[in-house]
Protein backbone atom coordinates (compact mmCIF):
# COMPACT_ATOMS: atom_id res chain seq x y z
CA UNK A 1 0.00 0.00 0.00
CA UNK A 2 1.45 3.36 -0.94
CA UNK A 3 2.37 5.63 1.88
CA UNK A 4 0.50 8.82 2.50
CA UNK A 5 1.56 11.94 4.29
CA UNK A 6 -0.29 13.07 7.36
CA UNK A 7 -0.30 16.45 9.04
CA UNK A 8 -0.38 16.43 12.82
CA UNK A 9 -1.69 19.52 14.52
CA UNK A 10 -1.18 19.94 18.23
CA UNK A 11 -3.69 22.06 20.08
CA UNK A 12 -3.94 23.20 23.60
CA UNK A 13 -7.33 22.03 24.81
CA UNK A 14 -7.86 24.28 27.72
CA UNK A 15 -6.13 27.37 26.43
CA UNK A 16 -4.13 27.38 29.58
CA UNK A 17 -0.76 28.67 28.66
CA UNK A 18 1.94 28.28 31.23
CA UNK A 19 0.82 30.45 34.05
CA UNK A 20 3.44 32.48 35.78
CA UNK A 21 4.24 31.25 39.27
CA UNK A 22 3.79 27.61 38.40
CA UNK A 23 7.45 26.97 38.86
CA UNK A 24 6.86 23.67 40.58
CA UNK A 25 5.63 22.21 37.31
CA UNK A 26 8.79 22.96 35.40
CA UNK A 27 10.58 19.74 34.67
CA UNK A 28 13.78 19.15 36.60
CA UNK A 29 17.08 18.57 34.78
CA UNK A 30 16.78 14.84 35.43
CA UNK A 31 13.26 14.80 33.99
CA UNK A 32 14.43 16.76 30.97
CA UNK A 33 17.15 14.21 30.40
CA UNK A 34 14.53 11.48 30.44
CA UNK A 35 12.36 13.40 27.99
CA UNK A 36 15.32 13.83 25.71
CA UNK A 37 16.10 10.12 25.85
CA UNK A 38 12.46 9.18 25.28
CA UNK A 39 12.06 11.51 22.37
CA UNK A 40 15.19 10.18 20.72
CA UNK A 41 14.07 6.63 21.27
CA UNK A 42 10.74 7.46 19.65
CA UNK A 43 12.42 9.18 16.72
CA UNK A 44 14.76 6.25 16.24
CA UNK A 45 11.90 3.74 16.34
CA UNK A 46 9.75 5.62 13.85
CA UNK A 47 12.41 7.29 11.71
CA UNK A 48 10.83 5.91 8.53
CA UNK A 49 7.51 7.53 9.43
CA UNK A 50 8.79 10.99 10.25
CA UNK A 51 8.83 13.27 7.22
CA UNK A 52 9.21 16.54 9.08
CA UNK A 53 9.50 16.88 12.82
CA UNK A 54 7.84 20.25 12.45
CA UNK A 55 7.98 22.49 15.42
CA UNK A 56 6.31 25.01 17.59
CA UNK A 57 4.19 27.70 15.97
CA UNK A 58 4.70 31.29 17.08
CA UNK A 59 2.44 34.32 16.60
CA UNK A 60 1.31 35.05 13.05
CA UNK A 61 -1.15 36.93 10.93
CA UNK A 62 -4.60 36.01 9.75
CA UNK A 63 -5.37 37.07 6.19
CA UNK A 64 -8.96 37.69 5.10
CA UNK A 65 -10.55 39.44 2.18
CA UNK A 66 -10.75 42.48 4.40
CA UNK A 67 -7.03 42.52 5.06
CA UNK A 68 -4.62 41.12 7.61
CA UNK A 69 -4.88 41.00 11.38
CA UNK A 70 -2.41 39.85 13.94
CA UNK A 71 -3.37 36.40 14.93
CA UNK A 72 -4.15 33.69 15.43
CA UNK A 73 -7.51 34.88 16.69
CA UNK A 74 -9.16 31.53 17.06
CA UNK A 75 -10.77 30.56 20.30
CA UNK A 76 -8.23 30.43 23.07
CA UNK A 77 -9.01 26.80 23.80
CA UNK A 78 -8.03 25.81 20.30
CA UNK A 79 -4.69 27.52 19.99
CA UNK A 80 -2.50 25.57 17.62
CA UNK A 81 0.81 24.96 19.32
CA UNK A 82 2.79 22.85 16.91
CA UNK A 83 2.79 20.69 13.82
CA UNK A 84 4.59 17.68 12.37
CA UNK A 85 4.36 15.68 9.17
CA UNK A 86 4.34 11.88 9.22
CA UNK A 87 4.04 9.30 6.51
CA UNK A 88 2.21 6.05 7.04
CA UNK A 89 0.18 3.44 5.25
CA UNK A 90 -3.01 4.34 7.00
CA UNK A 91 -4.54 6.95 9.22
CA UNK A 92 -4.48 4.38 12.01
CA UNK A 93 -0.76 3.87 11.66
CA UNK A 94 -0.09 7.61 11.55
CA UNK A 95 -2.23 8.12 14.63
CA UNK A 96 -0.35 5.37 16.45
CA UNK A 97 3.05 6.85 15.60
CA UNK A 98 1.89 10.26 16.79
CA UNK A 99 0.32 8.85 19.91
CA UNK A 100 3.59 7.26 20.93
CA UNK A 101 5.52 10.50 20.53
CA UNK A 102 6.42 11.39 24.11
CA UNK A 103 4.61 14.36 25.49
CA UNK A 104 2.59 15.26 22.43
CA UNK A 105 -0.71 14.01 23.72
CA UNK A 106 -0.92 14.93 27.36
CA UNK A 107 -3.47 16.41 29.70
CA UNK A 108 -4.46 19.80 28.32
CA UNK A 109 -3.50 19.15 24.73
CA UNK A 110 -4.94 17.30 21.78
CA UNK A 111 -3.55 16.14 18.49
CA UNK A 112 -5.36 16.15 15.17
CA UNK A 113 -4.04 13.82 12.47
CA UNK A 114 -5.16 14.58 8.89
CA UNK A 115 -4.25 12.95 5.63
CA UNK A 116 -2.69 15.35 3.15
CA UNK A 117 -4.39 14.66 -0.18
CA UNK A 118 -2.36 15.61 -3.20
CA UNK A 119 -4.45 14.18 -6.04
CA UNK B 1 7.14 18.81 17.48
CA UNK B 2 6.85 20.91 20.62
CA UNK B 3 8.72 20.14 23.80
CA UNK B 4 7.74 16.73 25.08
CA UNK B 5 6.06 16.69 28.45
CA UNK B 6 7.37 15.26 31.67
CA UNK B 7 7.13 11.51 31.60
CA UNK B 8 9.64 10.07 34.01
CA UNK B 9 10.25 6.37 34.20
CA UNK B 10 12.36 5.63 31.18
CA UNK B 11 15.80 4.27 31.78
CA UNK B 12 16.82 4.66 28.20
CA UNK B 13 20.09 6.52 27.81
CA UNK B 14 20.70 8.29 24.60
CA UNK B 15 24.11 7.72 23.15
CA UNK B 16 26.12 10.90 22.85
CA UNK B 17 25.38 12.32 26.28
CA UNK B 18 26.83 10.98 29.48
CA UNK B 19 24.51 10.01 32.28
CA UNK B 20 23.25 12.90 34.40
CA UNK B 21 24.40 15.30 31.68
CA UNK B 22 21.45 17.65 32.19
CA UNK B 23 21.73 17.65 35.95
CA UNK B 24 25.46 18.19 36.03
CA UNK B 25 25.36 20.83 33.32
CA UNK B 26 22.72 22.62 35.34
CA UNK B 27 25.04 22.64 38.36
CA UNK B 28 27.91 23.95 36.27
CA UNK B 29 25.80 26.69 34.69
CA UNK B 30 24.51 27.87 38.05
CA UNK B 31 28.00 27.89 39.54
CA UNK B 32 29.70 29.66 36.64
CA UNK B 33 27.00 32.29 36.22
CA UNK B 34 26.61 32.93 39.95
CA UNK B 35 30.32 33.54 40.18
CA UNK B 36 30.02 36.13 37.40
CA UNK B 37 27.03 38.15 38.50
CA UNK B 38 26.98 37.43 42.22
CA UNK B 39 25.12 34.88 44.28
CA UNK B 40 22.40 37.35 45.22
CA UNK B 41 21.02 36.61 41.75
CA UNK B 42 20.97 32.87 42.34
CA UNK B 43 17.27 32.52 41.55
CA UNK B 44 17.54 34.46 38.29
CA UNK B 45 20.57 32.38 37.39
CA UNK B 46 18.66 29.17 38.11
CA UNK B 47 15.81 30.31 35.88
CA UNK B 48 18.25 31.13 33.10
CA UNK B 49 19.87 27.69 33.39
CA UNK B 50 16.49 25.97 33.43
CA UNK B 51 15.35 27.82 30.30
CA UNK B 52 18.58 26.92 28.54
CA UNK B 53 18.00 23.24 29.22
CA UNK B 54 14.43 23.56 27.96
CA UNK B 55 15.71 25.22 24.80
CA UNK B 56 18.22 22.41 24.37
CA UNK B 57 15.49 19.86 24.72
CA UNK B 58 13.60 21.42 21.85
CA UNK B 59 16.49 22.29 19.66
CA UNK B 60 18.51 19.09 20.09
CA UNK B 61 15.58 16.76 19.56
CA UNK B 62 14.99 18.50 16.25
CA UNK B 63 18.41 19.21 14.90
CA UNK B 64 20.58 16.74 16.75
CA UNK B 65 23.35 17.42 19.22
CA UNK B 66 25.56 20.46 18.65
CA UNK B 67 29.31 19.94 18.46
CA UNK B 68 29.86 21.16 21.96
CA UNK B 69 26.67 20.74 24.01
CA UNK B 70 28.18 22.36 27.12
CA UNK B 71 29.21 25.47 25.23
CA UNK B 72 25.82 25.61 23.53
CA UNK B 73 24.06 25.52 26.91
CA UNK B 74 26.38 28.10 28.36
CA UNK B 75 25.76 30.52 25.51
CA UNK B 76 21.99 30.21 25.77
CA UNK B 77 21.90 30.41 29.57
CA UNK B 78 24.25 33.34 29.52
CA UNK B 79 22.11 35.20 26.99
CA UNK B 80 18.98 34.45 29.00
CA UNK B 81 20.60 35.83 32.10
CA UNK B 82 22.02 38.96 30.51
CA UNK B 83 18.67 39.67 28.87
CA UNK B 84 16.80 39.31 32.14
CA UNK B 85 19.26 41.39 34.16
CA UNK B 86 19.33 44.16 31.52
CA UNK B 87 15.58 44.35 31.54
CA UNK B 88 15.53 44.60 35.30
CA UNK B 89 18.31 47.17 35.46
CA UNK B 90 16.43 49.20 32.86
CA UNK B 91 13.26 49.11 34.88
CA UNK B 92 15.12 50.07 38.00
CA UNK B 93 16.84 53.01 36.30
CA UNK B 94 13.51 54.29 35.10
CA UNK B 95 12.08 53.99 38.59
CA UNK B 96 15.01 55.43 40.45
CA UNK B 97 16.42 57.70 37.78
CA UNK B 98 19.64 56.75 39.38
CA UNK B 99 22.85 55.15 38.31
CA UNK B 100 22.06 51.65 39.45
CA UNK B 101 24.83 49.17 39.07
CA UNK B 102 24.22 46.99 36.07
CA UNK B 103 24.98 43.35 36.83
CA UNK B 104 24.45 42.48 33.18
CA UNK B 105 27.53 44.46 32.21
CA UNK B 106 29.57 42.12 34.39
CA UNK B 107 28.05 39.03 32.89
CA UNK B 108 28.36 40.25 29.33
CA UNK B 109 32.14 40.30 29.48
CA UNK B 110 32.36 36.53 29.62
CA UNK B 111 34.01 34.88 26.65
CA UNK B 112 31.93 32.23 24.92
CA UNK B 113 34.02 29.20 25.58
CA UNK B 114 34.50 28.47 29.24
CA UNK B 115 37.66 26.79 30.32
CA UNK B 116 37.17 23.44 31.96
CA UNK B 117 39.38 24.39 34.89
CA UNK B 118 37.43 27.56 35.41
CA UNK B 119 34.18 25.63 35.67
CA UNK B 120 35.67 23.42 38.35
CA UNK B 121 36.83 26.50 40.23
CA UNK B 122 33.37 27.98 40.10
CA UNK B 123 31.76 24.73 41.25
CA UNK B 124 34.07 24.73 44.20
CA UNK B 125 33.41 28.38 44.97
CA UNK B 126 29.70 27.70 44.90
CA UNK B 127 30.21 24.80 47.29
CA UNK B 128 31.83 27.23 49.74
CA UNK B 129 28.93 29.64 49.21
CA UNK B 130 26.51 26.90 50.22
CA UNK B 131 28.50 26.40 53.40
CA UNK B 132 28.05 29.95 54.61
CA UNK B 133 28.02 29.97 58.43
CA UNK B 134 24.95 32.16 58.44
CA UNK B 135 22.92 29.59 56.52
CA UNK B 136 21.36 26.97 58.80
CA UNK B 137 23.00 23.58 58.45
CA UNK B 138 20.02 21.78 56.95
CA UNK B 139 19.59 24.60 54.45
CA UNK B 140 23.20 24.24 53.33
CA UNK B 141 22.62 20.67 52.25
CA UNK B 142 19.43 21.54 50.40
CA UNK B 143 21.09 24.48 48.67
CA UNK B 144 23.98 22.28 47.54
CA UNK B 145 21.60 19.64 46.22
CA UNK B 146 19.60 22.26 44.35
CA UNK B 147 22.32 24.43 42.86
CA UNK B 148 25.26 22.05 42.49
CA UNK B 149 23.61 18.70 41.88
CA UNK B 150 20.65 20.03 39.89
CA UNK B 151 17.94 18.24 41.88
CA UNK B 152 14.48 19.80 41.92
CA UNK B 153 12.68 20.51 45.19
CA UNK B 154 10.57 17.42 44.58
CA UNK B 155 13.61 15.24 43.98
CA UNK B 156 15.35 16.58 47.07
CA UNK B 157 12.28 15.86 49.19
CA UNK B 158 12.29 12.30 47.88
CA UNK B 159 15.95 11.83 48.68
CA UNK B 160 15.90 13.40 52.13
CA UNK B 161 12.55 11.84 53.14
CA UNK B 162 11.17 15.27 53.70
CA UNK B 163 8.12 17.09 52.42
CA UNK B 164 8.38 19.42 49.45
CA UNK B 165 7.10 22.28 51.58
CA UNK B 166 9.83 21.64 54.11
CA UNK B 167 12.55 21.52 51.48
CA UNK B 168 11.22 24.70 49.95
CA UNK B 169 11.31 26.42 53.33
CA UNK B 170 14.92 25.43 53.88
CA UNK B 171 15.83 26.61 50.43
CA UNK B 172 14.06 29.91 50.92
CA UNK B 173 16.06 30.55 54.09
CA UNK B 174 19.33 29.96 52.26
CA UNK B 175 18.34 32.19 49.35
CA UNK B 176 17.19 34.96 51.64
CA UNK B 177 20.59 34.97 53.26
CA UNK B 178 22.36 35.04 49.89
CA UNK B 179 20.18 37.91 48.69
CA UNK B 180 20.60 39.99 51.80
CA UNK B 181 24.31 39.66 52.35
CA UNK B 182 25.87 37.99 49.34
CA UNK B 183 29.39 36.76 49.93
CA UNK B 184 31.89 38.59 47.74
CA UNK B 185 33.41 35.58 46.08
CA UNK B 186 36.04 37.35 44.11
CA UNK B 187 37.48 38.87 47.26
CA UNK B 188 37.83 35.61 49.14
CA UNK B 189 41.39 34.36 49.21
CA UNK B 190 42.48 30.75 49.59
CA UNK B 191 43.17 31.21 53.30
CA UNK B 192 39.71 32.58 53.89
CA UNK B 193 38.24 29.55 52.20
CA UNK B 194 40.12 27.48 54.74
CA UNK B 195 37.86 28.69 57.52
CA UNK B 196 34.82 27.24 55.79
CA UNK B 197 36.46 23.95 54.91
CA UNK B 198 35.17 22.05 57.96
CA UNK B 199 31.60 22.96 57.03
CA UNK B 200 32.21 21.94 53.44
CA UNK B 201 33.45 18.57 54.69
CA UNK B 202 30.41 18.28 56.87
CA UNK B 203 27.99 18.93 54.02
CA UNK B 204 29.76 16.42 51.78
CA UNK B 205 29.76 13.87 54.58
CA UNK B 206 26.08 14.48 55.23
CA UNK B 207 25.31 14.13 51.54
CA UNK B 208 27.10 10.79 51.49
CA UNK B 209 25.58 9.38 54.64
CA UNK B 210 22.08 10.43 53.59
CA UNK B 211 22.63 8.15 50.65
CA UNK B 212 24.51 5.38 52.35
CA UNK B 213 22.66 4.92 55.59
CA UNK B 214 19.16 5.82 54.59
CA UNK B 215 16.53 3.15 54.95
CA UNK B 216 15.04 3.95 51.59
CA UNK B 217 14.16 0.86 49.65
CA UNK B 218 15.31 2.15 46.30
CA UNK B 219 18.99 1.55 45.92
CA UNK B 220 19.49 3.71 42.87
CA UNK B 221 18.06 6.78 44.56
CA UNK B 222 20.36 6.40 47.53
CA UNK B 223 23.29 5.61 45.31
CA UNK B 224 22.82 8.90 43.49
CA UNK B 225 23.44 10.95 46.62
CA UNK B 226 26.62 8.98 47.30
CA UNK B 227 27.83 9.53 43.75
CA UNK B 228 27.16 13.27 43.99
CA UNK B 229 29.06 13.46 47.28
CA UNK B 230 31.98 11.64 45.70
CA UNK B 231 31.93 13.87 42.63
CA UNK B 232 32.04 17.08 44.69
CA UNK B 233 34.66 15.74 47.07
CA UNK B 234 36.88 14.83 44.10
CA UNK B 235 36.56 18.41 42.89
CA UNK B 236 37.67 19.55 46.31
CA UNK B 237 40.79 17.38 46.24
CA UNK B 238 41.88 19.01 42.99
CA UNK B 239 42.28 22.44 44.53
CA UNK B 240 44.86 23.87 46.86
CA UNK B 241 42.28 24.82 49.46
CA UNK B 242 40.91 21.29 49.65
CA UNK B 243 44.18 19.38 49.68
CA UNK B 244 44.04 18.47 53.36
CA UNK B 245 44.26 15.17 55.24
CA UNK B 246 40.59 15.51 56.21
CA UNK B 247 39.50 15.76 52.58
CA UNK B 248 41.60 12.69 51.77
CA UNK B 249 40.07 10.81 54.71
CA UNK B 250 36.62 11.74 53.42
CA UNK B 251 37.55 10.39 49.98
CA UNK B 252 38.82 7.19 51.61
CA UNK B 253 35.66 6.83 53.65
CA UNK B 254 33.44 7.15 50.60
CA UNK B 255 35.48 4.82 48.43
CA UNK B 256 35.67 2.18 51.14
CA UNK B 257 31.94 2.20 51.72
CA UNK B 258 30.71 2.29 48.14
CA UNK B 259 31.93 -1.14 47.04
CA UNK B 260 29.88 -2.65 49.83
CA UNK B 261 26.76 -0.83 48.81
CA UNK B 262 25.59 -3.26 46.15
CA UNK B 263 26.67 -6.23 48.24
CA UNK B 264 24.38 -5.00 51.02
CA UNK B 265 21.39 -6.11 49.03
CA UNK B 266 20.36 -9.55 47.92
CA UNK B 267 18.92 -10.32 44.51
CA UNK B 268 15.45 -9.15 45.48
CA UNK B 269 16.44 -5.85 47.06
CA UNK B 270 16.40 -7.16 50.63
CA UNK B 271 19.15 -6.02 52.97
CA UNK B 272 21.99 -8.32 53.93
CA UNK B 273 23.93 -8.44 57.17
CA UNK B 274 27.61 -7.72 57.02
CA UNK B 275 28.36 -11.34 57.89
CA UNK B 276 26.07 -12.60 55.11
CA UNK B 277 27.56 -10.45 52.39
CA UNK B 278 29.51 -12.05 49.62
CA UNK B 279 32.84 -10.35 50.01
CA UNK B 280 33.83 -11.34 46.48
CA UNK B 281 31.21 -8.88 45.30
CA UNK B 282 33.06 -5.98 46.93
CA UNK B 283 34.70 -4.09 44.13
CA UNK B 284 38.46 -4.56 44.58
CA UNK B 285 39.27 -1.55 42.41
CA UNK B 286 37.28 0.80 44.63
CA UNK B 287 38.86 -0.73 47.72
CA UNK B 288 42.30 -0.08 46.30
CA UNK B 289 41.39 3.52 45.53
CA UNK B 290 39.95 3.93 49.02
CA UNK B 291 43.07 2.53 50.64
CA UNK B 292 45.35 4.80 48.66
CA UNK B 293 43.31 7.82 49.78
CA UNK B 294 43.53 6.51 53.33
CA UNK B 295 47.30 6.36 53.01
CA UNK B 296 47.37 9.94 51.75
CA UNK B 297 45.19 11.05 54.63
CA UNK B 298 47.69 9.76 57.18
CA UNK B 299 49.70 12.94 57.48
CA UNK B 300 49.71 16.14 59.48
CA UNK B 301 48.59 16.67 63.05
CA UNK B 302 44.88 16.20 62.75
CA UNK B 303 43.05 12.95 63.30
CA UNK B 304 39.49 13.74 62.31
CA UNK B 305 36.26 11.81 62.63
CA UNK B 306 36.61 11.08 58.94
CA UNK B 307 39.91 9.34 59.64
CA UNK B 308 38.27 7.24 62.33
CA UNK B 309 35.35 6.28 60.10
CA UNK B 310 37.57 5.55 57.12
CA UNK B 311 39.67 3.39 59.44
CA UNK B 312 36.64 1.36 60.47
CA UNK B 313 35.52 0.98 56.86
CA UNK B 314 39.05 -0.13 55.92
CA UNK B 315 39.12 -2.81 58.62
CA UNK B 316 35.86 -4.26 57.34
CA UNK B 317 36.99 -3.99 53.75
CA UNK B 318 40.29 -5.72 54.43
CA UNK B 319 38.94 -8.55 56.56
CA UNK B 320 38.82 -11.78 54.55
CA UNK B 321 35.69 -12.79 56.48
CA UNK B 322 33.42 -11.54 59.25
CA UNK B 323 35.10 -13.84 61.76
CA UNK B 324 38.58 -12.75 60.78
CA UNK B 325 37.88 -9.04 61.24
CA UNK B 326 40.42 -7.34 63.47
CA UNK B 327 37.78 -6.33 65.99
CA UNK B 328 40.29 -4.81 68.38
CA UNK B 329 41.18 -2.23 65.73
CA UNK B 330 37.53 -1.57 64.97
CA UNK B 331 36.91 -0.97 68.69
CA UNK B 332 39.91 1.34 68.83
CA UNK B 333 38.59 3.39 65.92
CA UNK B 334 35.14 3.63 67.47
CA UNK B 335 36.68 4.79 70.73
CA UNK B 336 38.51 7.54 68.87
CA UNK B 337 35.39 8.40 66.92
CA UNK B 338 33.39 8.69 70.11
CA UNK B 339 35.95 11.10 71.51
CA UNK B 340 35.99 13.21 68.35
CA UNK B 341 32.27 13.18 67.75
CA UNK B 342 30.42 12.10 70.87
CA UNK B 343 27.28 10.26 69.87
CA UNK B 344 25.25 7.51 71.45
CA UNK B 345 25.22 5.73 68.12
CA UNK B 346 29.01 5.50 68.14
CA UNK B 347 28.84 4.05 71.64
CA UNK B 348 26.36 1.45 70.43
CA UNK B 349 28.57 0.54 67.48
CA UNK B 350 31.55 0.22 69.78
CA UNK B 351 29.57 -2.16 71.98
CA UNK B 352 28.79 -4.33 68.97
CA UNK B 353 32.44 -4.46 67.93
CA UNK B 354 33.54 -5.08 71.51
CA UNK B 355 31.10 -7.99 71.75
CA UNK B 356 32.71 -9.56 68.69
CA UNK B 357 36.16 -9.06 70.20
CA UNK B 358 35.69 -9.86 73.89
CA UNK B 359 32.28 -11.49 74.04
CA UNK B 360 28.70 -10.29 74.52
CA UNK B 361 29.09 -9.50 78.20
CA UNK B 362 31.84 -6.98 77.45
CA UNK B 363 29.50 -5.32 74.96
CA UNK B 364 26.67 -5.21 77.47
CA UNK B 365 28.94 -3.76 80.15
CA UNK B 366 29.73 -0.84 77.87
CA UNK B 367 26.03 -0.07 77.58
CA UNK B 368 25.24 -0.64 81.23
CA UNK B 369 23.93 2.43 82.98
CA UNK B 370 24.11 4.28 79.67
CA UNK B 371 20.97 6.27 79.06
CA UNK B 372 20.44 6.49 75.29
CA UNK B 373 18.86 9.69 73.96
CA UNK B 374 15.21 9.40 72.96
CA UNK B 375 15.93 9.14 69.22
CA UNK B 376 18.14 6.13 69.75
CA UNK B 377 16.08 4.50 72.50
CA UNK B 378 13.10 4.66 70.15
CA UNK B 379 15.04 3.18 67.25
CA UNK B 380 15.13 -0.47 66.26
CA UNK B 381 18.95 -0.34 66.41
CA UNK B 382 19.14 -0.01 70.16
CA UNK B 383 16.58 -2.74 70.81
CA UNK B 384 18.09 -5.06 68.21
CA UNK B 385 21.61 -4.82 69.63
CA UNK B 386 20.34 -5.43 73.18
CA UNK B 387 18.30 -8.40 72.00
CA UNK B 388 21.33 -9.88 70.31
CA UNK B 389 23.76 -9.31 73.17
CA UNK B 390 21.35 -10.57 75.85
CA UNK B 391 20.58 -13.67 73.89
CA UNK B 392 24.24 -14.41 73.38
CA UNK B 393 24.95 -14.04 77.06
CA UNK B 394 22.11 -16.42 77.91
CA UNK B 395 19.49 -13.98 79.16
CA UNK B 396 16.56 -15.28 77.16
CA UNK B 397 13.79 -13.30 78.71
CA UNK B 398 15.47 -9.93 78.25
CA UNK B 399 16.45 -10.96 74.73
CA UNK B 400 12.86 -11.79 73.83
CA UNK B 401 11.64 -8.49 75.24
CA UNK B 402 14.05 -6.47 73.14
CA UNK B 403 13.43 -8.61 70.08
CA UNK B 404 9.73 -7.76 70.18
CA UNK B 405 10.54 -4.07 70.54
CA UNK B 406 13.03 -4.12 67.66
CA UNK B 407 10.58 -5.78 65.27
CA UNK B 408 7.90 -3.31 66.18
CA UNK B 409 10.20 -0.35 65.54
CA UNK B 410 11.54 -1.52 62.18
CA UNK B 411 10.98 1.40 59.79
CA UNK B 412 10.78 -0.57 56.53
CA UNK B 413 9.73 -4.09 55.54
CA UNK B 414 13.29 -4.77 54.33
CA UNK B 415 14.73 -3.94 57.74
CA UNK B 416 12.03 -5.94 59.48
CA UNK B 417 12.86 -9.01 57.41
CA UNK B 418 16.53 -8.51 58.17
CA UNK B 419 15.86 -8.33 61.90
CA UNK B 420 13.62 -11.36 61.79
CA UNK B 421 16.23 -13.38 60.01
CA UNK B 422 18.94 -12.33 62.41
CA UNK B 423 17.04 -12.43 65.69
CA UNK B 424 14.81 -15.42 64.93
CA UNK B 425 17.80 -17.37 63.80
CA UNK B 426 19.44 -16.56 67.07
CA UNK B 427 16.34 -17.57 68.95
CA UNK B 428 16.44 -21.01 67.40
CA UNK B 429 20.07 -21.43 68.32
CA UNK B 430 19.40 -20.43 71.91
Amino acid sequence: MPKQNYLCIQRSQTGECEEPGQKADKPSPAQMEQMYAKFNAWREQFKDNIVNLGGRLAAGKVLTAQGATDGPFVEAKEVVGGYMILCAESLQEAAEVARQCPGVVRPGSSLEVREIQIS
Amino acid sequence: MTAPGAQPGSNFRHAGLVEHFFRHEYGKLVAVLCCRVGVQYVETVEDAAQSALMAALESWTQGGLPDNPSAWLFRVAHNNLVGELRQRAGRRRILERGIARDPASEASGVPEGVLAGEVEDDLLRMLFVCCDDAIPEESQLVLALKTLCGFSVQEIALRLFSSEAHVYKRLARARKRLRESPPQLAELGADQYGGRLPRVHQVLYLLFTEGYLSAHAELCIRRELCDEALRLTSTLTQHAVGKTPETYALMALMHLHLPRMTARQDGTGGLLLLEEQDRRRWDPQALQTGLSWLARSAQGQVFSRYHAEAGIAAEHALAPSFQETRWERVVECYTLLEQLAPSALHRLNRAVALAEWQGPRAGLRLLEGFEPPAWLAGSYLWAAVLADLHRRSGQRELAEQHREAALQLAPTPAIKRLLQRRLDGLKRQA
